[in-house]
C-alpha cells in the first residue's frame, strides 16, 4: 500500500513537470510575433497553486522554483525574481492548506486571490525600485485577473481528470502514514 | 491523529524551512547578480537557451507547422475575397513595378556616374526563426544561426525588406533577435526625405513612436525611416518603414518588415566603421619634384599652425 502511494506521488511530480513542460513550449511556439495588447492566464501558477493547496506533496519546493526559473529564464524576464515570488506565494498557500481543507472553494479562491495579487504587487514594486523595465501595468493586471478567472476550471480539472484531491481523513500522508 | 502531524513536523518542519529559505536565497541572489552584473547572466540565460530550445525543436516544429496550415486552412474558406483583393493589388503593382524599373534604371545610371562601390563587407548569414519570447511582455524571437556562425552581439536582423531587430545574446548554435516593437529597444533612424535624425523608441506595441525629431514640422506622416547609423550599433540606410501619425498625434512607424510572418532573418555582418583618432590637420599642397627641397620646412612649419 504504502509502495504504490510512493510510487504515485512520483508519478504526480512528474506529471506536473511535463504539464509545466508543454505549457512552456506552447508558449515559445513561433506562432504569434505581432505585439498583442491582451494575454492570456498562467496556467503554470494556476496549476501550481491549485496541486499545492490540495496536494502539498505533490509540488515540493525545489521542482515549482525549478519550473518557475526556467520559466524566468526562456521568457526573458529578470532571472529569479518571479521565480522567488511565486515561490513564496505557494509556500504561503501551502502553509494555509490544512486550515483551508474544511472550508469552502469560495474560500479557497479568496485565499489564492490574496496571494496573487501580493506577488504580482511585489514582483513590480521591486522591479520598479531597482529600475528594471518592466511590462505595460494594464497587461501585467489583466493576465493576473485572466488566471484568477481560469483558476475554478484549473481546480476542477485537477480534480476530476488528474485526481489531485483533498487529502480527507483517512488518506494517507506522504510517509504512508495515517492522518 | 493531530499528536502524530506534530511530532512529524517536529523532524521535517527545520529542514524545509532551511531548504525554503536556501532556495530563495538562491533565486534572490540570482536575481541580484544580474541586476548588478547583467552581461554575465544573460550569458548564462543564452547557453540555457542554447541547450534547452533545440533540444525540444523535434516537438516545437511539427506543432507549429500543423498550426501554420491550419491557419492557411482557415484562410481557404475566405478565398474569393481574397482573389478579389489580390487581382486589385497587382492591378496595383504594375503601376509600380513600371515605376520601380524606370528608377532602377535611372538608378543604375547615376550609379555609374558616380563609379559608386557598395559596401562590399556587407554580407549576411540567414536564419530560420526557432521560438518566440513566450510572453507577451516582450518582443524577441529565437533563431538557429549562433556563435558557431560567427554571428555577433549587436548585428543588425532583417527580413527581405525592412530592419527587424538586433541580436542580443548569442549562444553556440542560436542567437537572440530583440525586435523594434520592444521596450528595451532604443535606434537611431533618420527621416527622409528631410533628412532629420531621431529616435525609434519600442514600447511593446506593432507601430512603435519615433521621438526626439529634430524639427517635428519637417516630417509628415507617409515619409521614410531609415537607419541612421549614429552610435556605430547598426550600418546607416537600413530600411525600417513609414512614418504614421496616430489618432493621438503622436509620430509612429508602420514598420516595413512583415513581423506577422517572420520565419526566415537576414543577419547582416557589420564590423563597425573606422574612428578617426588624431585631430584635423592642415593639408598640404603636395609640391612639384624641383621645388621641394627648399620649401619643405615651410610647408612643415604651416602644418603645424
Amino acid at each position: 500500500m504504502a509502495e504504490s502511494f510512493i510510487q504515485r506521488y512520483w508519478l504526480m511530480r512528474a506529471l506536473y513537470l511535463i504539464l509545466c513542460i508543454i505549457l512552456i513550449l506552447m508558449h515559445l511556439l513561433p506562432l504569434d510575433i505581432q505585439p498583442s495588447n491582451w494575454t492570456g492566464p498562467d496556467l503554470i501558477l494556476a496549476i501550481t497553486f491549485a496541486w499545492v493547496l490540495r496536494r502539498p506533496d505533490y509540488v515540493p519546493v525545489l521542482l515549482i522554483a525549478l519550473v518557475a526559473l526556467a520559466m524566468d529564464l526562456l521568457f526573458q524576464r529578470p532571472p529569479g525574481l518571479w521565480a522567488a515570488c511565486v515561490v513564496m506565494g505557494a509556500e504561503t498557500l501551502r502553509n494555509r492548506a490544512p486550515m483551508l481543507r474544511d472550508l469552502s472553494f469560495a474560500a479557497e479562491w479568496a485565499s489564492v486571490a490574496s496571494t496573487m495579487v501580493a506577488i504580482t504587487l511585489a514582483y513590480r514594486l521591486v522591479l520598479a525600485v531597482l529600475m528594471v523595465d518592466q511590462a505595460p501595468l494594464g497587461l501585467s493586471l489583466m493576465q493576473m485577473l485572466s488566471t484568477l478567472m481560469v483558476y475554478p476550471v484549473v481546480a476542477f480539472l485537477s480534480h476530476t481528470v488528474m485526481g489531485v484531491r483533498k487529502l480527507t481523513p483517512g488518506d494517507l500522508d506522504a510517509m504512508g502514514k495515517r492522518i | 491523529m493531530a499528536r502524530d502531524r506534530g511530532q512529524g513536523d517536529d523532524y521535517t518542519g527545520p529542514l524545509k524551512r532551511l531548504l525554503l529559505g536556501v532556495v530563495l536565497l538562491c533565486l534572490l541572489g540570482l536575481f541580484l547578480v544580474w541586476r548588478i552584473d547583467s552581461p554575465r547572466v544573460e550569458r548564462f540565460r543564452a547557453q540555457v537557451v542554447d541547450r534547452v530550445v533545440p533540444s525540444f525543436d523535434w516537438a516545437m516544429a511539427p506543432v507549429t507547422g500543423a498550426v501554420n496550415i491550419l491557419r492557411d486552412f482557415q484562410s481557404y474558406q475566405r478565398m474569393y475575397q481574397q482573389n478579389q483583393e489580390l487581382r486589385r493589388e497587382l492591378q496595383q503593382m504594375k503601376a509600380w513595378k513600371e515605376a520601380a524599373l524606370q528608377l532602377e534604371q535611372e538608378n543604375a545610371r547615376l550609379l555609374d556616374l558616380n563609379n559608386v562601390q557598395l559596401d562590399p563587407r556587407l554580407t549576411f548569414v540567414t536564419g530560420v526563426v526557432m521560438a518566440d519570447s513566450g510572453s507577451p511582455f516582450r518582443q524577441s524571437v529565437l533563431i538557429n544561426v549562433g556563435a558557431r556562425d560567427g554571428i555577433v552581439d549587436g548585428w543588425a536582423a532583417m527580413d527581405g525588406l525592412g530592419l527587424v531587430g538586433r541580436i542580443s545574446g548569442v549562444g553556440r548554435n542560436t542567437a537572440r533577435v530583440i525586435l523594434l516593437s520592444d521596450t528595451s529597444s532604443r535606434v537611431p533612424v533618420t527621416i527622409q526625405p528631410s533628412g532629420q535624425q531621431a529616435l525609434l523608441i519600442g514600447d511593446n506595441s506593432a507601430a512603435p513612436p519615433i521621438d526626439f525629431i529634430e524639427d517635428p514640422d519637417q516630417v509628415r506622416p507617409g515619409d521614410r525611416i531609415l537607419t541612421s547609423g549614429d552610435g556605430g550599433v547598426f550600418p546607416a540606410g537600413l530600411l525600417i518603414g513609414q512614418l504614421a501619425e496616430d489618432p493621438g498625434g503622436r509620430m509612429r512607424v508602420r514598420i516595413a518588415a512583415d513581423y506577422e510572418r517572420l520565419e526566415f532573418l537576414r543577419v547582416l555582418r557589420s564590423y563597425g566603421h573606422e574612428n578617426l583618432t588624431d585631430p584635423g590637420q592642415l593639408i598640404a599642397p603636395v609640391l612639384l619634384p624641383d621645388e621641394q627641397a627648399p620649401d619643405a620646412p615651410q610647408a612643415a612649419e604651416a602644418g603645424n599652425g
